[in-house]
């Protein structure tokens, strides 16, 4: 009996000990692919760098952001810029930004989704290097452009980062550990920059120039969209010859050119195709991704144009119907109900359907950058350079058939950059309408010069506010700190190295 | 012993492992008892010493334990250095010196009984009185460009929106003061309002704004707001002494009598009535109504916000700019005990006015206002009672069949007014009688604007105007023809009021009759269904928008209304003809 039941024993420990020895214990992810036995191959690199792409355009699998990307840097740059009124859907977050009426606790101020992808790109940055050693197949040149693409996603989201919040933790190396610090102090805005234009500068000299497709051109960072995001930050650090010198290397290229057709198929091709040659970087949406645009425009529209868009930025002629601005009715909005077109038009005439509503986000276009060059020229003073600015807008006017009534006839002197600047971003207003600009362009302005041009500001302040909170949102605009969106509660809360903005206390 | 020891082994084990399980059942187990660790109001007070001596004045006061029961409380917490500030200024040394009924006073001042966050500050007063039975005002001010949130405009808000178990704290650096002045105190411990002060004086009106606030049965108080005028300002109109003003204003009511200022019909009493506004009207509510009623019987002034500047009689009459005066705003919004104190700066006195348009949103109710959350500002709709001040109806008078705001992005104000089976039959409400907003005396045409639903919806509601039944019916299940003008559509009765409008909108406007209004004030107007009860699926078919008063001589059709919520509107929500320059739809 005894040896019996010593022989069962014996059978089950062998049994037990031998079974733990089979893979079921083991702790790796089914369903992923972890870091050791990633990073081998440079096809492992091209993967990890489509990956922060793809994550431009939605939040990844498991993550359930409050909004996309593209929604946030829509609502970072159009919300308080003057240019919407609230849809029947707006959240009462995204109403209280449009009223200035912000707390901390605003769900609109979440930036996880910026530092995600921020998170990959170091991730490539960090990593990408040592693949050499294990894939000989793996050049120099290709290492540097994989690198050069997320050098330059992460200087823009930093660069909007800055514009949006001020101040914020500048992280530089990969998250790969639990064990890491995430108690990150912010970093200054100009610390901020200053990375950004050396991030840019690093990627600007391992950059590609070309793809070999159009939609890779576009959609991918070349040394196009590098330059288009330098001359922006220039701009924002007052840097305006390098400014002039990066957009110089768009328009001496030869490869971009405003598009000069009829007013439906210019929509059609700049804005519903996309990667047009007036296009320089977009977030490339597919019938298979689409964008958020149709649901919050059309479906459940939370936002619309402002009442008064037609008549004080794209002007109406009342003689004669046909004469109009090509940006105006039915490429930026529908004049009738206010309805946000741009993003979900085919034509003139028609709407997409949900199905086909893949218009690109468009962060950069060629325009954008003639408009950069103006303000460049302009700052940088002199007659010679004021014309060239003038010139500038005319060109970019007659090719849009801008309408008289918009226009201002203005002669560069020395003393006379106030008018053209101002003309500049009255243009910029017809030209980028909802393309997430107006708040960042009027904010630039303003600031430039120690914010000698605050007033912009409380202007922009007065003709939007609620007549009953008038004078306090009036009162708040007078801070600069008020410029910049509170620091998240739930980032404070986590991250107790961070100091909120003083305006927000 | 032994015996126990002689156990068989197995019984031993389990003896053993039965006294390890007594032990350990001995030893006492933590359970969390609670689900929540939220702090309330005065535990997060006590928990923090930069508060200490606010909570000392709160135990003092007993109302300690008051702050930390359940409820939603907005509290403005002054800090420690406020707190002795006060001390410094009210002569005391410690808290204890202080009279008991005072440090109530200022408790009571401190907080309001509902959930108020710094988003709902306008520059106006705080919707909700505090418990001290004073509204508080809010705004903002930049101090060597810093900005930040005021309180009764002394306070500046060091931290907002602290979120506590019982409501939200706002920390303030300076002790909230109540107004123990009144209005008639208020005007003459100012130096440079000496003049309006003997001008009250020599009218009687001194006595009068110098009465502690009464409150009626419906607990509206007594509050009433001055517009005072300086020295300077009556200097500049040539008229820099009381001797001036009497000659000017004092004239006798009746041949061969001398003039007597305190008569009510005296017209330099009624100068000073015409500075007299009945009711809380503080800069943000002055701005947000177009005509403020006064003292004076049947006479108005009127507001209006241009840029930043409050004018006051600024108007077009016969296509002539009269220049209006100018609210000082920065030293405007004066509490006092019973009202509130702006100045203006320059000289107004009252005008023969003519009829001017009244455009009355029926959902222009404070009852409807009351529910903070949603009024206005979200798609979720309310129904009310028989709650309303301004509004009475015959029939079902439960909560189940009142009146429902109804958000609506075409509308006006985005809102409709939704009434719930509008009959006469079993189940119905009707003849739904609204108090006008005050309408200026003359001839007007009416317009009732309502929504347009072909089937179910009353086809014959009638209208009385002060009790006075109108010449024309309103049908819902009718409407004017889309593809006809403006001015077709106006000869047949009919109006698109909303601006733009887009082919299929539901929103008409009807001309109901065109009436003698006798006096200047508010009116009563009434609808009555004459159609019979539509069973259950004609709940909900009969929405009104608003009605127009338009003088006769007016254009009727122009200026149209702008949809969508207040805030969502830049500007005036208004559209004039001139301001349209694209034709939208026929005109």
């Amino acid at each position: 009996m005894q040896t019996k039941i010593k022989t069962i024993l014996a059978i089950f420990i062998l049994f037990v000990s031998a079974s733990s020895c089979d893979n079921y214990l083991d702790l790796r992810p089914q369903d992923g692919i972890v870091r050791d036995e990633f990073w081998k191959t440079k096809e492992d690199i091209q993967a990890a760098v489509i990956g922060i792409y793809s994550s431009l355009l939605s939040s990844p699998p498991g993550v359930s952001d409050n909004f996309t990307m593209t929604e946030y840097l829509f609502m970072y740059g159009e919300l308080r810029g003057g240019m919407l009124a609230e849809g029947l859907n707006v959240t009462e977050d995204q109403r209280d930004i449009m009223n200035s009426n912000i707390i901390a606790s605003n769900e609109v101020t979440s930036w996880a989704a910026f530092y995600r992808t921020i998170n990959y790109c170091n991730t490539v940055i960090d990593l990408a290097p040592a693949v050499k050693n294990e894939d000989p197949t793996l050049t120099d040149t290709q290492l540097k452009h994989f690198l050069s693409e997320a050098l330059a996603i992460r200087a823009y989201l930093y660069f909007t980062l800055a514009r949006t919040f001020k101040d914020v933790p500048l992280k530089l190396k990969a998250t790969l550990s639990d064990a890491e610090n995430f108690q990150i102090p912010t970093s200054t805005q100009s610390e901020i920059f200053t990375q950004v234009i050396k991030d840019l500068k690093l990627a600007d000299e391992y950059a590609v120039e070309n793809y070999g497709s159009a939609a890779s051109n576009k959609g991918r960072i070349t040394t196009y969209a590098i330059n288009a995001m330098l001359a922006d930050v220039y701009l924002w650090t007052e840097d305006y010859q390098g400014a002039l010198d990066a957009t110089k290397k768009l328009t001496d290229s030869g490869k971009f050119a405003l598009i000069e057709t009829s007013s439906s198929t210019w929509f059609n091709t700049v804005f519903a195709k996309g990667n047009s040659t007036e296009s320089v970087f977009e977030f490339q949406y597919t019938t298979s991704n689409l964008g958020p645009f149709y649901n919050i425009f059309s479906l459940r529209p939370q936002f619309k144009g402002g009442a008064l868009l037609m008549d004080q930025v794209f002007g109406i002629d009342s003689n004669n119907a046909e004469n109009r601005d090509i940006r105006g009715d039915f490429a930026s909005l529908i004049s009738a109900t206010g309805e946000i077109y741009k993003f979900t038009g085919l034509n003139n005439f028609e709407k997409k359907t949900l199905q086909e509503a893949d218009t690109h986000w468009f962060v950069y276009r060629y325009a954008d950058v003639l408009l950069m060059q103006a303000e460049a020229l302009t700052r940088l003073g002199g007659q010679v350079n004021g014309q060239a600015a003038l010139d500038i807008i005319a060109d970019i006017r007659s090719k849009r058939r801008a309408i008289s009534q918009t226009a201002k006839t203005i002669t560069a002197t020395a003393t006379n950059k106030d008018d053209i600047i101002d003309y500049i971003l009255a243009e910029r207003a017809r030209e980028l309408a909802f393309e997430g600009k107006r708040w960042y362009d009027v904010l630039r302005v303003a600031r430039a010069n120690n914010y000698e041009r605050k007033q912009l500001l409380i202007d922009l302040a007065v003709a939007t506010a609620p007549v009953n909170q008038q004078q306090s949102i009036i009162a708040k605009i007078k801070d600069p700190n008020s410029h910049y969106l509170p620091i998240n509660a739930n980032e404070l809360y986590t991250n107790k190295a961070l100091v909120q903005n003083p305006f927000y206390k | 012993m032994k015996r126990l020891l002689r156990l068989p082994s197995l019984l031993r084990l389990t003896l053993v492992f039965l006294i390890a399980l007594v032990f350990q059942n001995c030893s006492e187990q933590k359970i969390k008892e609670s689900t929540d660790e939220t702090l309330n109001i005065t535990g997060y007070i006590r928990e923090n010493p930069n508060y200490s001596m606010f909570l000392k004045i709160l135990d003092l006061t007993n109302s300690a334990s008051f702050m930390n029961t359940y409820g939603t409380y907005t509290l403005f917490l002054p800090t420690n250095d406020a707190v002795k500030q006060y001390l410094t200024d009210v002569g005391a040394t410690s808290l204890s010196d202080v009279p008991l009924k005072d440090l109530q006073d200022i408790v009571k001042l401190h907080i309001l009984d509902k959930k108020i966050s710094t988003t709902e500050f306008t520059d106006g007063k705080i919707a909700v009185p505090s418990l001290y039975g004073q509204y508080l005002i809010t705004g903002a001010a930049n101090i060597n460009g810093v900005s930040s949130a005021t309180i009764n405009k002394t306070s500046n808000v060091l931290t907002s929106n602290l979120v506590v178990g019982n409501g939200v704290i706002h920390v303030i650096d300076k002790v909230l003061r109540v107004a123990d002045k009144t209005l008639a105190q208020t005007i003459e411990a100012n130096p440079n309002l000496s003049l309006f002060t003997e001008v009250l004086k020599a009218t009687g009106w001194y006595a009068k704004l110098n009465q502690p606030v009464t409150y009626d049965a419906n607990n509206v108080g007594s509050h009433l707001t001055v517009l005072a005028q300086t020295n300077a300002v009556f200097e500049a109109a040539g008229l820099g002494t009381l001797d001036k003003i009497k000659t000017r204003y004092s004239k006798p009511i009746a041949p061969a009598t001398t003039s007597d200022p305190t008569n009510a019909k005296d017209s330099l009493n009624l100068f000073v009535q015409y500075h007299v506004l009945p009711r809380l009207n503080y800069m943000a509510d002055v701005v947000s109504s177009s005509v403020l009623e006064t003292a004076a019987p049947l006479e108005v002034i009127s507001s209006k916000l241009d840029g930043e500047k409050i004018l006051l009689n600024h108007d077009i009459f016969n296509g002539v700019q009269e220049e209006g005066v100018k609210v000082v705003r920065n030293v405007s919004d004066v509490t006092c005990s019973n009202g509130v104190l702006h100045y203006v700066d320059g000289n107004f006195s009252i005008k023969k006015r003519n009829p001017m348009p009244v455009y009355f949103d029926l959902c222009d109710q404070p009852e409807f206002a009351n529910d903070l959350v949603n009024y206005r500002k979200t798609t979720t709709s309310f129904r009310l009672g028989p709650v309303f001040n301004g509004i009475t109806w015959t029939g079902n008078q439960t909560a189940a069949y009142g009146p429902i705001w109804k958000p609506t992005t075409g509308a006006f104000n985005g809102d409709l007014f939704d009434v719930f089976r509008f009959r006469d039959g079993s189940g119905g409400t009707t003849n739904f009688e609204f108090t006008t907003p005050v309408i200026i005396k003359g001839r007007y045409k009416i317009w009732v604007s309502y929504y347009y639903i072909d089937t179910k919806s009353s086809s014959s509601t009638k209208v009385y105007f002060d009790g006075v039944e109108t010449s024309r019916i309103i049908n819902a299940r009718q409407k004017p023809n889309d593809a006809d003008s403006d001015k077709v559509i106006e000869s047949q009765g009919y109006k698109r009021y909303i601006f733009p409008f887009v082919s299929g909108d539901r929103l008409f406007s009807r001309l109901v009759g065109i009436v003698d209004v006798t006096t200047t004030g508010r009116h009563k107007i009434k609808f009555y269904s004459t159609s019979a009860g539509t069973g259950g699926s004609g709940d909900h078919v009969d929405m009104w928008d608003m009605v127009e008063f338009r003088p006769v001589d007016m254009d009727q059709i122009w200026p149209k209304f702008k949809k969508g919520f207040p805030s969502t509107i830049t500007g005036s929500n208004l559209v004039q003809r001139a301001d349209v320059k694209t034709d939208n739809g026929p005109n």
